[in-house]
């Protein structure tokens, strides 16, 4: 079948009622985490896997995608109301967003964000559909050797992309990998770190982790400081842009949707990443940089665009490669095997309704938060009405039950807690999260590729480097490892002269 | 200004990777050819090792302009303790009554006061819970003393 065929069959899926709703289930739910400061996409879905435990599998990723690319139309709403990022990815938003709305411009930055989020969105669903069984054929090729290159490259991709010290997120990764080998050795079916304890035999349940580390790691740091909120009082009228903000705008929409897209695809990619360099671009090629941060419309458009952009085409390494590339398309991946489907480059020819039916989904659920999202703006600001409060006691129940109804044991709910407290530490230390779920999940996988390569070439490390594929994997892996040495060099170069000044912090990390 | 966090930090790290070699060791590591059981963990965990070495030669020698204020623990304490009780007493007592027992205590340490409010968004969230997950989506949760409710 050719490609409009595959795309119309999957809109066939999507516009059936179930998956409407389920579309409009998650893009709501996404909207509202979004808006929500303390309650991320990880957290979000992985908190509501239980729910889709007797759902149909593409309901299931419907929905939980909706979650994805909902959160990124409502994390910008508390960045220009409330200077508050609701997601790490709208960070960005609040330089010239809150600016916007101190000079009352409230309204035209949140209907340019939603705008712009929706052609962004549109154009990589667009991009994602022709790129993506291109990428899954290429990935047929793949054998052991080429699977534990490209781990390894998502891995290190995944801590170089993710905010914070490189060195601290190496260390996460290196944990997590270690935790992902507790349980029966996948080879020779030897316990290992499991201490007797029978619960430990299949290994620590990732979702728990996932759940203590984000959620209950997240109210953990909140209970020290009781958080005061202030919604901006502005006019909210004329969300609409006007032809002036349109003729600035376009340019920086289409930039920021082609970066979005290009950095989401990297596996460790994503929205976050995404935005920072559209809006570093923007302001690099505006002919006045200096009215950056000062409430700029572009300063608005361009990140907006790219971090919808750069969420919808991290699905590209999830679907074609099986290699989840940030914590969020990581609890995706979870709730595909839990349905016991393997994402991969099988994933097109063995469940193509589930495939094009993901793909088409996000056409429609991108037209849905737009005629949504901008009449509902007022309900989203009443909803930071909340108080964190009630939000924190919700987060901690749901996670409680997420966790029991994993296997039905207490033993996951205390898994989850004391991940909880680790990650609160964690976040307390700056040791960034996501490297390390990512690795708890891709170290499995990670040795059992490198065990079959080696067994393949009789344990000559060689194999890795003489299949071109392999190679370029590894070289690229190499490349993103030393990236940070010549500004550490360059670092220590210059400090040389000025030895009595106390040092940046940063340096190799 | 030493940051004795990320010292404390990269020791432990470090201390979690001796850890994994030595159990490494005790489950044989094998070599490239043949790995063994303990060859995958001996790696991630001489790995650990190295990284936390360097983290801690790094901060020693580089000490940040600002350390951050470690924080108010009181809050965070209270909830760890309470997780702990609440795992100790889920599958006794109960989905709904450690709910309400948890709920109503990070209300409190949240500086909520008014006891209608405490027992209210308590009881509500865990029986509203309890109702939606178990009765409606069928994700099965302790009943506890409350085996009516099985």
């Amino acid at each position: 079948m050719d490609f409009f065929g595959n795309l119309l069959q999957g809109f066939g899926v999507a516009l059936s009622p179930s998956h409407l709703f389920f579309a409009f289930a998650g893009a709501m739910i996404g909207t509202a985490i979004g808006v929500l400061p303390g309650l991320g996409t990880p957290t979000t879905i992985a908190l509501l896997l239980p729910v889709t435990y007797k759902m149909e599998p593409t309901s299931a990723v419907i929905m939980l995608a909706g979650i994805f690319y909902g959160a990124m139309y409502g994390g910008s709403t508390t960045s220009i109301l409330l200077n508050i990022p609701g997601e790490a990815a709208s960070v960005v938003t609040c330089l010239d967003g809150y600016r916007m709305a101190r000079i009352g411009r409230a309204g035209p930055a949140l209907g340019i964000s939603a705008l712009g989020s929706f052609i962004a969105g549109s154009i990589a669903v667009l991009g994602m559909s022709v790129v993506a069984p291109t990428l899954a054929q290429f990935a047929l090729k793949f054998g052991p050797a080429e699977y534990s290159a490209l781990i390894l490259l998502g891995l290190m991709m995944a801590v170089y992309l993710s905010e914070g010290s490189v060195l601290k997120g190496l260390l996460m990764l290196t944990l997590g990998i270690a935790l992902g080998t507790i349980g029966i050795d996948p080879v020779l079916g030897v316990p290992r770190f499991t201490f007797g304890i029978p619960r430990l035999m299949d290994g620590l349940d990732y979702i728990a982790a996932g759940m203590g580390l984000l959620g209950i790691g997240e109210v953990l740091v909140n209970l020290e400081t009781p958080e005061v909120r202030s919604v901006y009082r502005t006019s909210l009228r004329g969300v609409l842009p006007t032809v002036e903000d349109w003729r600035r705008c376009w340019g920086p929409i289409l930039r920021g949707s082609v970066i979005g897209f290009f950095i989401g695809v990297l596996p460790g990619g994503g929205a976050t990443i995404s935005s920072f360099v559209a809006y570093a671009a923007e302001k690099r090629i505006s002919r006045h940089p200096e009215n950056f941060g000062k409430g700029v419309i572009e300063g608005v458009a361009a990140p907006e665009a790219a971090n919808n952009a750069g969420s919808t085409s991290s699905f590209i390494p999830l679907l074609t490669l099986g290699i989840p590339g940030n914590a969020s398309t990581a609890m995706i991946y979870v709730a595909l095997m839990i349905h016991g489907i393997q994402p991969g480059p099988l994933l097109m020819q063995e469940h193509p309704h589930l495939f094009w039916g993901v793909i088409a989904s996000m056409y429609v659920g991108n037209a849905m938060l737009l005629t949504l999202n901008l009449p509902l703006i007022g309900f989203w600001v009443r909803l930071l009405k909340v108080p964190y409060s009630f939000l924190a006691v919700f987060i901690v129940t749901i996670c409680i039950v997420g966790a029991y109804s994993l296997k039905n044991a207490a033993f996951d709910v205390g898994v989850m807690m004391v991940f909880g407290v680790l990650g609160y530490f964690f976040r307390k230390g700056g040791f960034p999260a996501a490297p390390m779920i990512l690795s708890m999940i891709l170290g499995p996988m990670l040795e059992r590729s490198l065990q079959q390569a080696l067994k393949m070439s009789a344990g000559d490390l060689w194999i890795f480097a003489e299949k071109p594929i392999s190679a370029a994997l590894l070289l690229i892996t190499a490349i993103v490892m030393l990236i940070p040495v010549p500004k550490w060099l360059w670092k220590r170069y210059r400090s040389r002269p000025r030895a009595e000044r106390p040092q940046d912090e940063g340096g190799m990390e | 200004m030493r940051n004795w966090g990320d010292l404390i930090g990269s020791l432990l790290f470090a201390l979690a990777g001796i850890g994994i070699v030595a159990e490494s060791l005790r489950l044989k590591v094998g070599k490239l050819t043949d790995p063994q059981p303990g060859f995958f963990p001996f790696v991630s965990g001489v790995v650990l090792i190295v990284l936390s070495l360097v983290l801690l030669a790094y901060r020693w020698s580089n000490p940040p302009n600002e350390v951050r204020s470690p924080g108010n623990f009181r809050g965070p304490a209270i909830l760890i303790v309470g997780m702990a009780v609440y795992v100790g007493i889920l599958d006794s007592a109960g989905y709904i009554l450690s709910t309400v027992f948890i709920g109503t205590l990070i209300l409190r340490v949240l500086g909520i006061r008014s006891w209608r409010v405490l027992g209210g968004v308590g009881i509500g969230l865990s029986v509203g819970t309890y109702l939606l997950f178990s009765r409606l989506l069928g994700i099965e949760l302790p009943p506890g003393i409350l085996t009516f409710l099985g």
